[in-house]
């Protein structure tokens, strides 16, 4: 295992649990001998207050190589999500996240899943990944809102919280 | 020279963190205040107790039971109203107190009393890179230590012995030598006869100790029957057999077990044996106090004859104690008149037999109740020193001084010059850091010898990362496989019962812990010891394998350098200097590699040879 990326990650989750932002959910996942795996985290993104993203909480999984941080980690919503820059498997599609772009080893989780909150809202149109959210984004903006509350309700973040400490 | 004006400001807007408002910590507050210190924050977890008011001078009989940081406040506020002093009534290893909060101060004053809370606060000044001035004093002995990260060892660079005292078992059994052996011994007859039974604190001749070098001998005297009663169980058994008659007891105490010890004459070939002492010879040894004076006059010598009579008259009141509250186990108790005379009574007629120097019940009780004297000069002394110090630091003035007080000129006899002879108080520059230190070097590397198949994740965060290394918050990844097998959140309690092997800690595993409040990070190196059972475990500040494998590895390039060497100069010297020349100046001008090769080539030769020195020295 490389040691520099199971070194940031250990940093990387000591500064979460000192200090994130209200609502969001990260932590590495349990293995099966009870182990935590730091290079598999399970995120949760709450939708930003008064947008149609609001009372939904975002189940994301990170997934991390081991020449992490030179190459940003893949973020994955599960289920999948209904977004114009979600891949039809959940992968997530931001320049952040891309190491030809916008991704910096500096960049921390937290600033990460930031960024893909503030994407939930902002969709970026000129780089869609999934046909049906983007035509109905383009074609039907009603439809569209329409759609986002109802993922919003199905995901409450009420019983998406529960779920994730079973 | 800054002026005396300008030191002043640096002092009124120096802030400082206080941790601790006992002994020192009054002491300390007073002088800061009387300095000029402006802005000063204490800490205290404790309340005021009755027998702190002889010398926590801020303290009045109205203030007992009320917290420390808060009086002190109130009453340093009295006598000089302009500070700016805040008070936390709260333990140091709150969450709240995290390095965010050290970074607040300029510097941290330790007037702790207690190894715990000053690794802490060593450990949070590190992390927070502000320097401490670290403080200590035990009845006459005082010191104070600056601390300051990457210039001075911290408090944790040298190992510091165990706080308290441990004797072998064959020592307190067989060998008694000095005073605090017999009272050991005498809290442990206690035990045996009234208290709760302790198989490790037997008061027997050990047995054992006899079996190895003496196979032959046969007990066959009725005495020695009686004296060989091993089984811990059996000294109360036997008690309740006579119906804790005290002269019989006395008897096996001190004639019949003494006069087996005697028989075992290896002990005796280097020292002189003890005298068997019967009930009927010890009431005469001496003129006797009645039990009741006795108890009065603990601070005068009781002759051998009051000693029995006070045992006498104890074992006939802890029998009547125990008797009424036959479900209450008694437990020694310092405090307790009837106990603390017993055991003073047991360990005098002990010392007696043994030829050391009987002591008074006042001092036994202060061996045995393990009382350091606080003494309220010594603190004052080292509070002035630890304002001494801060003022130079604050100053800019790098000739800060570590310092000790002895109590008495020249402890040891060692040939000192007349200067230091006479002198109570030393002090010296500080050392520098260790680079082998586990907490401030760059390294911070620990050896730990365990059985992974028998001890567990539990007993390593507790007993290893807890106890012995004295995090609080442990968080530890296994570097190999990079997974996280403890995490101080609780996300991995379900692992704590498991043994290390579980989850492939083995043999050579390497652990990263991290303390998740201290911000300290170490390397834990598990080396299996197959002979240890259970959560036991041995540790080790340098990995011996290591070092003797590092010692060898470059024996064998220094080797190899020298033929290397060797060879080139054979080469060389077949070449013409021209074309030497010619190659150095290639060399220089396109291989940037190269010069530094040669480089790290000297330098590991003259490593190898510092190490082969270092090895002849040891030999």
């Amino acid at each position: 295992m490389s040691g520099i990326a199971a070194g940031r990650l250990a940093e990387e989750r000591k500064h979460w649990r000192k200090d994130h932002p209200f609502g969001f959910i990260a932590k590495p996942v349990k293995n099966t001998d009870g182990t935590l795996n730091l290079f598999n985290w399970e995120c949760a993104i709450p939708g930003r207050k008064d947008t149609i993203w609001e009372g939904g909480l975002y189940r994301i999984r990170m997934l991390f190589k081991d020449d992490f941080p030179s190459t940003p980690p893949k973020c994955k919503f599960e289920p999948p999500l209904f977004h114009p820059n979600v891949y039809p498997s959940g992968t997530v599609c931001l320049s952040l996240l891309d190491e030809n772009k916008d991704w910096k080893p500096s960049i921390s989780i937290k600033q990460l899943l930031i960024g893909i909150q503030d994407l939930l809202n902002n969709p970026n149109i000129e780089d869609p990944a999934q046909a049906e959210a983007y035509q109905i984004y383009c074609q039907n903006r009603a439809e569209y809102e329409k759609r986002v509350k109802k993922e919003a309700l199905k995901y409450a973040a009420e019983v998406v919280q529960k779920q994730m400490l079973e | 020279m800054p002026s005396w004006k300008e030191k002043h400001g640096k002092i009124q807007t120096t802030k400082l963190l206080v941790v601790g408002a006992g002994g020192i910590g009054c002491e300390l507050l007073k002088n800061l205040a009387a300095t000029g210190f402006q802005n000063v924050h204490v800490i205290d977890l404790d309340t005021i107790d009755i027998s702190n008011l002889n010398r926590q001078f801020l303290f009045r009989k109205e203030h007992v039971s009320s917290s420390k940081a808060e009086i002190a406040t109130k009453v340093v506020k009295q006598f000089c109203p302009s500070i700016n002093l805040g008070f936390d009534h709260a333990s140091i290893f709150e969450e709240e107190f995290n390095v965010e909060f050290f970074k607040k101060f300029d510097m941290v004053l330790n007037a702790l009393d207690n190894k715990k809370a000053r690794n802490h606060v060593n450990r949070m000044c590190h992390a927070a890179n502000k320097p401490l001035i670290e403080s200590g004093s035990s009845g006459y002995f005082g010191q104070v230590q600056v601390i300051m990260r990457g210039k001075t060892e911290c408090y944790e660079c040298q190992e510091k012995p165990a706080s308290q005292k441990t004797f072998p078992g064959c020592t307190i059994r067989n060998t008694p030598s000095e005073h605090i052996h017999c009272t050991v011994w005498a809290k442990h007859v206690f035990n045996q006869l009234f208290g709760e039974v302790d198989i490790d604190d037997d008061v027997s001749p050990d047995m054992e100790a006899e079996d190895t070098e003496n196979p032959n001998e046969t007990g066959n005297s009725q005495d020695d029957e009686a004296a060989k009663e091993p089984a811990p169980i059996g000294t109360r058994k036997w008690a309740e057999s006579v119906n804790f008659d005290a002269a019989k007891v006395f008897d096996k105490l001190f004639f019949q077990d003494i006069q087996y010890l005697v028989k075992m004459d290896h002990l005796w070939k280097q020292r002189k044996p003890p005298t068997p002492l019967s009930f009927a010879v010890a009431t005469t040894t001496g003129e006797s106090l009645s039990f009741a004076d006795a108890q009065n006059k603990d601070t005068s010598i009781w002759s051998i004859a009051t000693c029995a009579n006070v045992f006498a008259g104890c074992v006939r009141e802890l029998l009547k104690e125990i008797k009424l509250n036959p479900d209450v186990t008694l437990s020694f108790d310092k405090d307790h008149p009837i106990i603390m005379a017993f055991v003073a009574a047991c360990a005098n007629v002990r010392a007696h037999l043994f030829s050391i120097h009987t002591k008074t019940m006042f001092e036994i009780k202060a061996m045995a109740g393990n009382i350091i004297p606080a003494i309220a000069s010594t603190n004052a002394i080292v509070a002035g020193m630890i304002v001494t110090e801060a003022v130079k630091m604050i100053d800019g003035n790098a000739d800060v001084k570590s310092s000790f007080i002895r109590n008495q000129p020249n402890p040891r006899g060692k040939k000192l010059s007349l200067n230091r002879l006479f002198q109570i108080f030393l002090e010296g520059a500080p050392y520098p850091p260790n680079p082998k230190c586990y907490v401030c070097s760059e390294t911070r590397e620990v050896f730990i010898y365990v059985n992974p198949a028998e001890m567990t994740v539990g007993a390593l965060r507790d007993k290893v990362l807890m106890q012995e290394l004295n995090m609080l918050q442990p968080d530890v990844m296994d570097t190999n496989t990079a997974n996280v097998v403890l995490s101080s959140d609780g996300d991995t309690d379900s692992l704590l019962p498991k043994k290390l092997s579980e989850i492939s800690i083995e043999d050579g595993a390497i652990l990263t812990c991290d303390d998740f409040m201290q911000d300290m990070v170490l390397k834990l190196f598990i080396r299996r010891a197959n002979h240890l059972r259970g959560d036991n475990f041995e540790i080790a500040r340098s990995d011996k394998e290591k070092d003797e494998e590092e010692a060898r590895k470059k024996e064998q390039e220094k080797h190899r350098l020298e033929e290397a060497e060797n060879k080139e100069k054979l080469e060389t010297d077949h070449k013409s200097e021209e074309e030497e020349r010619r190659k150095r100046k290639v060399d220089e001008k396109e291989s940037s590699e190269e010069p530094d090769v040669k480089r790290t080539k000297v330098e590991e030769k003259t490593g190898g040879e510092e190490n082969e020195n270092k090895i002849l020295a040891m030999e």
